[in-house]
């Protein structure tokens, strides 16, 4: 990548710079090309958009959907790209098996891990940790339907939140007032004191009692219970084991609506006391360590860790490796490389086209419509560059305020009314809709508009004035 | 005294091209027009009488010769310039009155202001006085559709005159318009020449219209080929009435009227 493709990246990583530079170069060109008189172009803009209205609103409305779908995409996009992102401090560690998917280690592995499977004083040490075990069952053997199947993350209640409280039980903030907490899930630092404050309590529940799990909303009513019900998992995957199981929470609306937690000692203690029963160790008793989370301070911590890992000979059988929650996701993704591939360099750029070319349709018959128009005010004294403002500017307030409510209106649409985009991709259950697609849709609707219009713009700019007038004579 | 003339041509030339066929339309024109002269171009169709409206406005450019208006050789000058001169120095009227359909008469009147650097008060106050001129005060807000022909061509004549610009050209102003219309159109340029002593040059097909004049230039095949003056139409002079000295300001005139 060149430098001045780094910059751009850089530079468009941020929505404030990019909406502080589009500001800036419309207060300059409104500013030095019309000094004070600028509300009079934004008045003669807008009256002349609204001399067709039909064609003004059947142009908005394309605008409007195209602008949506390319949210949607790039909503699934961005989320992925975000969560495959490298980063440079804080970084999270995944453990997984090396040769198999899925990864199915022993859980004797937990704890060495959990500690970088670092010996020596001088080893590096993760300042976090998190084993994930995956259990699947179904609330009816006899009907294995999507609304009776579920899928549990059986981990540490505790890894999932935890907020400092003191003797009496009251959240302990720090001087601005903070709510002090820690979670090693992704996302989760992003809630509400009160949605910290109910978490924790559920957390703390779970710890109490290991039968009670928390579920997402979604998935809560799927399978149509409620909070507080109790009902018996049939595992699939960990055959023979029966869990009987009480809600007591759902998780915060947003990215864990489709998932479920439950504590993992209950289903090594339900190992255990099949292997009691039947005098030999559960099927899955070594294989039921699937991943294990690590979060190290930064980039030569986590190599230095993975080299530890990698190179003990604790676990060489199975084999472990240990990469960056990005890389490892990015790997997980790759069998959908082909497609992320298509909507990111075929559908966005065809939906790009196709909105550039409806607006070029539009303001094309307007500015041949209006080519006396542009010929008077040429005759007044209005310069080419003007004229070609003048164009320019209905489109831009076309398109930007066409991708202005398309964005607004998909987040409210999408995220509020239909609980994200429900694109099967990953583990992920749905995508919302980021805050960033309010920058997106005025920026795509400015781009296209301002491709789509820079033809017609410079068209009318080039009216002749004496031809204009000796057709109309 | 003589006035000093306003637009001075020497040896004008225009031609086009259609395909390979050249085609002349002015042929070495050669004309002064003085200060405050009420000037008409009469002439057959493709006499050449618009073209050289055009190059007069700065509209368009001459193939050769020498084009002075004011004290700006125009012919030399590039279209942003040209633009830039306009605004100050030309009043269009046209024959189709041209307003924009979307702005009112206000609005339309207010277009070529928005070009100099003017307040926002000082645009107001000279929109007003034009309007106030044309006789339109009660319509500022009336779009070109809520107007009559004759009230859309007194909104373009004021929109010709509320830069207070060294040279009136109006091309065809009443072919457009119902006999009373024209006869109120053609009184209100001659007060305008009358009161302001600005220098109108009209373009028409109409003798009666061009009875208004002082003098009337005959073109043929792009040449002049007559010339009548004000004391052959009215041996009295304009409407009995003496040409001022020099141009006024229209604030001044607007002041004096009781």
């Amino acid at each position: 990548m060149s430098n001045l493709d780094a910059w751009i990246l850089w530079y468009l990583d941020s929505p404030w710079r990019v909406i502080g530079a589009a500001v800036a170069l419309l207060v300059f060109l409104l500013l030095v090309v019309y000094r004070d008189d600028w509300f009079f172009y934004a008045r003669l803009m807008l009256k002349s958009l609204r001399r067709n209205l039909v064609r003004t609103a059947l142009t908005s409305i394309a605008t409007f959907v195209l602008v949506l779908v390319v949210t949607m995409v790039w909503t699934v996009l961005y989320v992925l790209d975000r969560v495959t992102a490298e980063k440079s401090q804080d970084l999270k560690a995944i453990v997984t098996e090396r040769w198999q998917i899925p990864s199915q280690m022993p859980f004797s592995y937990a704890q060495p891990l959990s500690e970088g499977a670092a010996k020596e004083t001088n080893d590096v040490r993760p300042s976090d940790s998190m084993t994930w075990t995956f259990v699947g069952g179904t609330l009816d053997p006899a009907k294995r339907t999507r609304e009776n199947i579920v899928f549990f993350f059986a981990m540490d209640p505790a890894k999932l939140m935890r907020a400092e409280r003191d003797e009496r039980g009251n959240l302990i903030r720090t001087k601005t007032g903070k709510i002090v907490f820690n979670t090693m899930m992704d996302d989760l630092d992003q809630l509400s004191d009160s949605e910290i404050d109910l978490l924790d309590q559920a957390c703390r529940e779970m710890e109490k009692d290991r039968r009670k799990v928390v579920i997402g909303k979604e998935r809560l009513a799927q399978m149509n219970k409620k909070v507080g019900e109790r009902f018996t998992l049939h595992c699939i995957n960990y055959p023979f084991i029966e869990l009987e199981m009480e809600i007591i929470g759902e998780f915060p609306d947003g990215r864990y609506n489709q998932s479920a937690l439950m504590h993992r000692d209950y289903i090594l203690d339900a190992m255990d006391a099949w292997k009691r029963k039947n005098g030999r160790p559960h099927p899955m008793a070594e294989k039921c360590l699937n991943l294990v989370w690590l979060r190290v301070p930064d980039r030569e911590a986590f190599r230095r860790v993975a080299e530890q890992i990698e190179e003990s000979p604790d676990f060489k059988s199975p084999a472990v490796k240990c990469e960056t929650a990005s890389s490892g996701i990015a790997a997980f993704l790759d069998a959908y490389r082909d497609l992320l591939w298509g909507m990111r360099y075929l559908l966005v750029p065809a939906i790009l086209v196709t909105m550039s070319l409806v607006i070029a349709n539009a303001i094309s018959i307007s500015v041949r419509e209006r080519r006396t128009e542009m010929a008077v005010l040429k005759v007044l004294g209005y310069r080419p560059g003007q004229v070609l403002i003048l164009v320019l500017g209905e489109a831009l307030l076309l398109g930007v305020a066409a991708g202005l409510a398309s964005a607004a209106a998909s987040i409210l649409f999408i995220n509020t009314y239909l609980g994200g985009i429900k694109f099967p991709i990953a583990f992920f259950p749905a995508f919302f809709i980021p805050l960033d697609a309010l920058w997106w849709g005025p920026a795509l609707g400015a781009l296209t508009a301002f491709v789509g219009s820079i033809l017609p713009a410079w068209s009318a700019r080039q009216v002749k004035v004496a031809e204009v007038f000796s057709k109309i004579s | 005294m003589i006035p000093r003339p306003i637009v001075q041509i020497e040896g004008l030339h225009k031609s086009f091209s259609r395909g390979s066929e050249k085609i002349d339309v002015l042929i070495d024109l050669t004309l002064d027009v003085p200060e405050g002269e009420f000037l008409a171009l009469m002439g057959p169709s493709g006499s050449g009488k618009t073209t050289l409206l055009n190059l007069i406005a700065g509209l368009d450019s001459p193939t050769s010769g020498t084009l002075i208006v004011g004290d700006q050789e125009i012919s030399r000058m590039s279209e942003t310039q040209l633009a830039r001169w306009r605004t100050r120095h030309v009043g269009f009227v046209f024959q189709f009155y041209h307003l924009l359909p979307v702005l009112t008469a206000y609005e339309n009147v207010e277009l070529p202001l928005l070009l100099l650097p003017l307040s926002a008060a000082e645009r107001k106050r000279q929109v007003l006085t034009a309007l106030d001129l044309v006789g339109l005060s009660n319509r500022l807000s009336h779009r070109p559709g809520q107007l009559s022909g004759g009230q859309q061509q007194r909104v373009g004549i004021a929109r010709a005159i509320v830069t207070d610009p060294t040279l009136i050209v109006a091309d065809e102003p009443t072919g457009d318009l119902d006999s009373k219309s024209a006869e109120e159109i053609l009184d209100l340029l001659v007060e305008l020449k009358k009161g302001l002593n600005k220098t109108i040059l009209m373009v028409t097909h109409d003798p009666r219209a061009a009875a208004r004049a002082e003098r009337v230039l005959h073109l043929e095949k792009g040449r002049l080929v007559r010339e009548t003056s004000l004391y052959d139409l009215h041996p009295g002079g304009l409407n009995g009435d003496a040409v001022t000295s020099s141009p006024r300001r229209m604030e001044d005139v607007v002041r004096e009227q009781p």
